[in-house]
């Protein structure tokens, strides 16, 4: 009864547990939702992590082979999980896209890399201000480690309140931390910043790592890596070690959140503006120059990040040039969600393009970029698509209805 | 008062040996939703044993008196009443269909000759009186043959009824219907010590009523943020006190557990005890906010202990420590492993329930596969055991089973594997006085004695 679940497959598993809960019977269980947005956000962070790891990886790689002696590779070690398979493929939809060789991809990794390096020295930047004005409350991603790390990308921030690399240039925006204000951000405790440990100790990302490497999910790379026998037996489970222990957390200006829908009674987390950068770190994605959340969200509650459909809709059109949906863009107050719309939009041809579906029923009129490209589905390669999809799913969580306040 | 209850004691004290007494509910493979018990409580004398289902029936079980001539079987739970107690509805504004599902019956303590329980679904709870009528007024002369009233002035003579035996009929009514003050689903109710004052709890907020008075109720503890963006734990669980009527618990999502007194401040948001275990970073895993949100608190009935049940363990605590339990009890420590898969079939959401025995020298809680733990706090010894039909002859010994973990699979063992996790065993129920349980198998309801050796 063992299953190797990556991380991919357990937030696709979550958000079709999100999904359903709408239809069961008896409404909406807080409860429920709640725990699964959990495993939502620890899922998520692991696999950004994994992400981080390989393209560090591999842009050692790169240079090694630029360069003949192989100094640096010991140096980056602790930022290359052994077990990590190899083929980009596994690291999901926003990397440079399926398929293909290694060498075909260097550059775009390069590229990639070059922009996370650069949101990670955003990081550093904010987590130093967060230091000398610490949040009230914060997602911690080992703010103290980072400091200390022994190369720039040495913690995936869990919660990432990042300007993209892009999107204060091209927007004439001055790029700024993002002040966590005394707005209260929201705080599962403790949110594990799973790079930490998974980046700093070999031996623990080789724990982490070897499990996430399933027979199902990586078939290319799933030789390469370690057999994908579970953890041992005392081990939790297949991350042990991969998330580092609530002494490691520093404040961190948050920007996570987590968000009722009281019309649809979901509770879902999404940290606001992280899973856009990994939108922009993609060079597959030409929304680089849109960006991130630009000034329409600049709203009266602060710092507080909230992602606009509308927002959403225009980077999705740069991806797609599908027909924009009707919100304006960015700064617009959303509108109520639509529900069913879309849900018998796209055929039921993979799993991938249910979940499409299933989330564009979520998620309402936010996703009508998306839809109009599911006839194109052809053009890109299924799991990109579905896991696209789930990407800006997760990104979008924060905004796509406002949560109510009942009574 | 019964000592302490165990399975297969070895010599010393009282040698206990489960036995089966009996079954309830049908035997068909096919399980009709509706069937599934969702609760299952004695009442304080524990003659009475009400059982809830998915379907909104409340099953009221009596214990027959003691049979003189068959000294050795103890007196027999049988069918005493049967009502619906709650039905489907729908919230037309949310455009939301409210479960019949009973969560929880409690009852109250017997005040005259009839009896009153609470039982509650998503929104609704509800006061029943139960009563029994063994005599039928007869002689009104205020009808015709065919059933008509006559009109008042062709009753020309005075007839005073008499009222004459019938066949006992048990009538349940409802006498009061505490409805619209829950927004979420209600997940527990207490009936206070004073008697007169009642909790129900929701996920976010725990109400107390006058059981007089249903139009009005107090919010006394409230975790709504201000900002719903910024949930992170939802109440799990509440009860009152048994003996102080100030003093209420309330479990968490996040495995903690509040006390409140109700003398400090109207609204107990502010919690005069907060228990909690600091989480071991080395077990931490995607599930491990699942699997420490409290699904059940307990208090023991001296009042002096309570007890928390996680998805793998159970936990008792001294009200007088707040930074860890007392007693760790691993329920089933072999499914740590196995949290992936149990997320993906649901099972890692299972909300298992916990009792204690009268004297509060055991525990009992529920597992999978139709197996139920039970703890002896004294001897330090555990047992489990099943519930099945198989095992189902009068008086027959449970015999302890065993879930292989690992390596070499032992004679009469269960292998991790082969578990049933259907079967499940979420509501279990221990007699106030004697040693007598109750167990919920899914649609079936077991009931096991203890036999002296």
């Amino acid at each position: 009864m063992e299953c190797a679940l990556d991380a991919q497959s357990l937030i696709s598993i979550s958000l079709r547990k999100i999904h359903s809960s709408r239809t069961q019977r008896g409404g909406i269980k807080l409860h429920k939702n709640l725990l699964v947005s959990y495993v939502l956000r620890n899922a998520r962070q692991l696999y950004l992590s994994e992400r981080y790891a390989e393209l560090y990886r591999r842009q050692q790689q790169q240079q090694q082979q630029q360069q003949q002696p192989p100094h640096h590779q010991h140096q980056h070690l602790a930022y290359a999980a052994p077990g990590m398979p190899a083929s980009a493929a596994d690291f999901g939809p926003l990397q440079v896209g399926g398929g293909g060789d290694a060498e075909a991809r260097e550059p775009a990794a390069r590229h990639q890399l070059h922009q996370l390096h650069q949101l990670h020295q955003l990081h550093l930047q904010q987590q130093l201000h967060q230091h000398q004005h610490p949040a009230p409350r914060g997602c911690a991603a080992a703010a103290g480690a980072s400091a200390g790390g022994a190369g720039a990308l040495s913690e995936l921030p869990g919660c990432a309140a990042l300007q993209p690399p892009h999107g204060a240039p091209h927007r004439g925006q001055p790029l700024e931390p993002l002040q966590p204000g005394p707005a209260p951000l929201p705080l599962p405790l403790p949110p594990p910043a799973p790079a930490a440990l998974c980046l700093r100790d070999p031996r623990a990302s080789a724990a982490c790592s070897a499990p996430s490497a399933p027979p199902g999910a990586t078939p290319p790379a799933a030789a390469a890596s370690p057999p994908a026998s579970p953890a041992p037996a005392s081990s939790p489970g297949f991350y042990r070690g991969a998330y580092p222990a609530p002494s490691d957390f520093g404040v961190h200006c948050s920007s996570q959140t987590t968000v009722l829908d009281l019309d649809t009674h979901v509770v879902t987390t999404v940290e606001n503006g992280y899973l856009h950068q990994d939108c922009c770190a993609s060079a597959h994605c030409p929304c680089c120059g849109q960006g991130a959340p630009g000034p329409g969200l600049a709203s009266a509650t602060g710092c507080k990040r909230k992602y606009y459909p509308g927002q959403e809709e225009e980077d999705e059109d740069e991806e797609d040039a599908g027909d924009l949906g009707a919100e304006p863009p960015g700064g617009a107050p959303f509108a109520p969600c639509k529900r069913a719309r879309f849900e018998d939009f796209c055929p039921d041809s993979s799993p991938d393009a249910s979940n499409i579906s299933n989330l564009i029923s979520i998620f309402g009129s936010g996703f009508s970029g998306l839809v109009s490209r599911q006839p194109d589905s052809s053009e890109q390669p299924p799991p990109l698509n579905g896991q696209l999809c789930a990407k800006q799913a997760l990104a979008s969580l924060g905004a796509w209805t406002r949560a109510i306040v009942a009574f | 008062m019964a000592g302490a209850g165990g399975g297969g004691c070895p010599a010393g004290g009282n040698d206990f040996q489960w036995c089966f007494s009996q079954v309830k509910g049908a035997i068909d493979e096919d399980v009709a939703e509706a069937d599934i018990i969702s609760t299952v409580e004695f009442n304080y004398s524990g003659d009475l044993l009400a059982t809830g289902d998915k379907g909104g029936r409340v099953v009221i079980f009596q214990r027959e008196q003691e049979n003189k001539s068959r000294p050795h079987s103890r007196g027999e739970y049988n069918v005493y009443s049967t009502f619906q107690s709650h039905e489907p509805e729908f919230d037309y504004l949310k455009s939301l269909e409210i479960e019949e599902k009973i969560n929880k019956i409690r009852w109250l303590p017997q005040q005259n000759a009839a009896h009153f329980l609470l039982s509650t679904n998503d929104k609704t709870i509800k006061l029943w009186k139960i009563s029994e009528r063994d005599k039928r007024a007869e002689g009104y002369n205020l009808k015709d043959e065919d059933g008509r009233l006559r009109d008042p002035f062709r009753v020309t003579a005075l007839r005073v009824p008499i009222l004459k035996p019938m066949d006992l009929m048990v009538e349940a009514s409802p006498r009061r219907i505490f409805a619209n003050a829950h927004t979420y689903h209600i997940n527990s109710i207490s009936v206070n010590s004073d008697h007169e004052t009642y909790l129900s709890a929701d996920d976010l907020r725990i109400n107390l009523w006058h059981l007089e008075i249903t139009d009005r109720s107090f919010n006394i503890v409230d975790i709504k943020p201000a900002n719903m963006e910024e949930l992170t734990e939802v109440i799990t669980a509440a009860e009152f006190h048994p003996h102080q009527c100030n003093v209420l618990v309330y479990s968490s999502s996040k495995g903690t557990v509040r006390l409140c007194d109700m003398r400090s401040s109207a609204l107990c948001d502010r919690h005069s005890k907060f228990f909690e275990e600091p989480e071991d970073p080395s077990s931490r895993s995607f599930f491990s906010e699942i699997i420490s949100s409290i699904s059940d608190v307990k208090f023991s009935h001296s009042g002096r202990y309570m007890m928390t049940r996680d998805y793998l363990s159970v936990k008792v605590w001294d009200l007088n420590m707040e930074s860890r339990p007392v007693e760790t009890h691993q329920v089933h420590e072999y499914l740590r492993s196995k949290l992936c898969s149990l997320y993906e079939n649901d099972c890692i959401f299972d909300k298992f329930e916990c009792c204690w025995n009268g004297s509060d020298s055991a525990i009992m809680t529920g597992s999978y596969n139709n197996f139920f733990r039970m703890f002896d706090r004294n001897a330090r010894r555990d047992v489990t055991l099943e519930a099945s039909r198989e095992n189902s002859k009068p008086r027959a010994s449970l015999k302890p089973r065993k879930v292989c973990t690992g390596g070499k699979r032992k004679k009469d063992e269960i292998s991790v594997d082969s578990l049933d996790f259907n079967k499940k065993i979420l509501h279990t129920a221990w007699h106030p006085l004697e040693n007598i349980i109750a167990v919920a198998a899914t649609n079936n309801l077991y009931i096991f004695q203890d036999k002296i050796n």
